[in-house]
């Protein structure tokens, strides 16, 4: 090798650093405000909300250190095991319904064309309603007399009236369904977009390879819609496990604790008793059970062979 | 004297007339009153329920007499208003004035957030306006000693709300006074879809239960300690008694987590012959009332046990303090001081058919016509020989109400043993 080709490669080789650098300082600089507003935002109260936990915090006066004490207080608790198992009844509930219901509309609307977009744009309404008005909504249709829209059609059904949200065996099942309704539209968005992406040549050949529907469904869409699903699991997981809003306004954690959730409890605790302390150790078992979940579905779905795409 | 030329004295006394300036305008301002009143309660400024629309009329007459102030409403859910109110006193960003529920007092009094109002109240307003107070309400307001809010809207709380048509479908003009003979005359009250009774089973701050169990008398709670006995024998008959409106049709075993706003609605739609109300809802109930004629719509205090006098709990209820961290508690003061004149009582009563806080106003035609039928009988109430206030200090204020309701619905929904239900609650009370 020459001088000069040396030369030559050592000028290029730092031009391609001076720009790299140049890059990076550019990327930290667009990214930078973003960075400092999620950890101001976010980071810097979780960790606020972690040293909380530890100290006994009762109606906004702070009575000290308590080390792990709150937490092994709630891990004591009956009542917050229970709580732990309606929150996962109620996001597994949800979820069994809303993924596959989001799933079939989303197949609808590809068909639909046009009007699928329609349809979907009012079936996202409720998802962009404030989930306190959603519960004020369905309080009103489930009023179990002839005021209520749903007590009139049993009234006209000569049906008497359900007491569908102070049923202890109602409640959930009921919040389930307003849970679905409120955001299945919002996962057929998603699942429609990872619809659109997968190849229909793939269709095509499944065709012509004499696959079924069926098949073709389990075995093209399925995989290929994985990165989709698991976004879609996801954010279903994390809106449902953290769910309180509308569980305050439709059935203030009862009949008989049967609709309180962890998150319901954590409102309850930190916001009703004003046990500052153990809400704050609440949050972050919630915080950690979500987190696991979001790991057991990237462990589950990542290995789909769409999940690299 | 020249004007040119000024000698000694009267150099003198112009200084003495400066230095005196600034206090003399101190005192036409203390007097005219300046600046910005905040206010936190659960009421709009633009609402249109009977006290909504008092509040604001009230709001008008003090700015056009004090035009130096501006009043500003904040309204807050009413559970949130004594918890905000605190934690936005530690930050510095109080409200001036704030209405929270006789209950909370204790609580907010050890933060410090509530200024002392006999340092405050004008020596005309404490001489002849407290006195003129029912001193039931007034008399709990001051916590060792210490007068830190006063009382709004004197009532009997919550109370028996029944339909007068439903009572004469069987006969009778008001409910029964004793549980042994409510008990089953809720449950012929029972017919078709509408249901004998209805209690909010899921409000923080109220708790049927107690309110049964105030059928007792006021003995129920410990002097010492504020508490009551979760498990002793009146809560075990009081339970009894729940198991039984169950048993006669009178309760629904499905509506159970019911709140005090769900039982109005329904209520109003028809759903219940009876209920528990809040007193000072009482225009509210006749104004929404859909299946049944505003007319029918009456009062009764609640039954007691035995031979007792007929129970009415006076609480919680309402009060109204200033902020201890305010920075204008004259004209804050003031506001507060002009909720309580003869003529603020009197709209209170005539446009919200509320109990006027002025006793002596209660000498007006007004009370005497029809329409102020109501507030006799809420007057009778207060003066009843059952009727009770809260300890000054209940404990565990926070949590006692949420698991008492919890342990009514217990009793309501299932048929676990009473004892297991109230031994549970005393447990997750600590008590």
């Amino acid at each position: 090798m020459t001088t000069t080709a040396i030369e030559t490669s050592v000028d290029s080789s730092r031009a391609l650093h001076s720009v790299a650098r140049k890059t990076k300082i550019v990327g930290s600089a667009l990214v930078g405000p973003a960075l400092i507003l999620v950890v101001a935002i976010n980071v810097l109260p979780a960790f606020y909300g972690f040293y909380l936990s530890l100290r006994q915090v009762f109606f906004f006066a702070d009575e000290g250190y308590v080390g792990l004490q709150n937490y092994v207080d709630l891990f004591r608790d009956p009542f917050a095991w229970q709580a732990i198992g309606r929150s996962l009844v109620f996001t597994f509930g949800s979820l069994a319904i809303a993924v596959p219901l989001a799933l079939v509309s989303a197949m609808g609307i590809r068909r639909l064309g046009n009007w699928g977009s329609i349809l979907l744009t009012v079936l996202l309404v409720p998802w962009a309603m404030s989930p306190i008005v959603v519960a004020l909504l369905w309080k009103w249709i489930l009023v179990p007399s002839p005021g209520g829209l749903v007590g009139a059609i049993f009234a006209a059904s000569g049906v008497p009236p359900q007491d569908l949200l102070t049923d202890p065996v109602l409640a959930m099942p009921t919040l389930i369904l307003i849970g679905v309704w409120r955001n299945f539209a919002f996962a057929a968005i998603i699942l429609t977009g990872g619809l659109g992406q997968i190849p229909r040549d793939l269709y095509k050949a499944a065709a012509v390879d004499g696959l079924g529907a069926w098949e073709a469904f389990r075995k093209i869409t399925l995989p290929l819609l994985a990165p989709s699903l698991l976004i879609v699991i996801s954010m279903l997981t994390i809106s449902y496990f953290n769910e309180v809003q509308t569980i305050i306004g439709l059935t203030g954690g009862g009949p008989i604790r049967q609709t309180t959730t962890l998150g319901y409890l954590l409102y309850h605790t930190g916001f009703v008793e004003l046990d500052q302390g153990r809400g704050n150790a609440i949050a972050i078992v919630m915080f950690m059970i979500n987190m696991l979940l979001i790991a057991l579905y990237i462990k589950i779905l990542g290995k789909q062979p769409g999940a690299a795409a | 004297m020249s004007i040119g030329k000024l000698d000694r004295r009267t150099v003198l006394k112009l200084g003495a007339a400066s230095a005196l300036l600034p206090a003399l305008s101190g005192i036409a301002l203390a007097q005219g009153q300046s600046g910005t009143i905040r206010i936190w309660t659960f009421l709009s400024a633009e609402g249109q329920s009977p006290r909504e629309v008092v509040l604001r009329e009230l709001i008008e007459k003090f700015t056009a007499a004090n035009p130096g102030v501006s009043v500003v409403v904040e309204a807050q859910p009413f559970q949130e208003l004594e918890t905000k109110f605190v934690a936005a006193s530690a930050q510095n960003r109080a409200p001036d004035i704030i209405w929270m529920r006789d209950t909370f007092l204790d609580l907010v009094n050890q933060r410090g957030a509530l200024a002392n109002l006999d340092d405050e109240l004008s020596a005309g307003f404490q001489s002849d306006v407290i006195p003129d107070l029912y001193p039931v309400f007034a008399e709990k307001s001051v916590m060792d000693g210490v007068r830190t809010s006063l009382p709004l809207w004197p009532s009997p709380a919550q109370i028996l709300f029944y339909r007068k048509d439903a009572l004469a479908e069987i006969g009778l003009d008001a409910p029964p006074l004793t549980w042994e003979e409510f008990i089953p005359v809720a449950g012929k009250l029972t017919s078709g879809d509408r249901l004998g009774f209805g209690l909010p089973t899921n409000d923080n701050s109220v708790s049927a239960f107690i309110n049964m169990m105030t059928g007792f008398g006021p003995g129920i709670f410990d002097a010492a300690t504020g508490q009551f006995d979760v498990t002793g024998p009146e809560a075990v008959e009081t339970a009894n008694v729940v198991r039984q409106l169950v048993a006669a049709g009178a309760l629904s075993s499905t509506l159970l987590n019911a709140m005090g706003d769900d039982i109005q609605d329904q209520f109003a739609a028809g759903r219940f012959a009876i209920v528990q109300a809040f007193a000072p809802r009482f225009a509210q109930y006749k104004s929404i009332a859909a299946a049944y004629d505003p007319n029918d719509l009456a009062v009764s205090a609640w039954p007691a046990f035995g031979d007792r006098p007929p129970a009415v709990l006076l609480g919680p209820y309402w009060t109204v303090g200033v902020s201890a961290k305010s920075e204008n508690k004259a004209a804050a003061t003031a506001f507060v001081e002009a909720l309580y004149t003869p003529e603020a009582s009197m709209q209170w009563a005539e446009v919200a058919g509320l109990v006027p806080d002025r006793r002596s106003v209660q000498s007006d035609p007004f009370f005497s016509t029809p329409e102020a039928e109501s507030i006799a009988v809420f007057n009778a109430l207060l003066d009843a020989p059952g009727a009770l206030t809260f300890p000054p200090k209940l404990p565990d204020i926070t949590k006692v109400f949420p698991i008492m309701n919890t342990a009514l619905q217990e009793l309501i929904g299932t048929d676990e043993d009473v004892g297991a239900i109230l031994e549970r609650a005393k447990a997750t009370l600590g008590w």
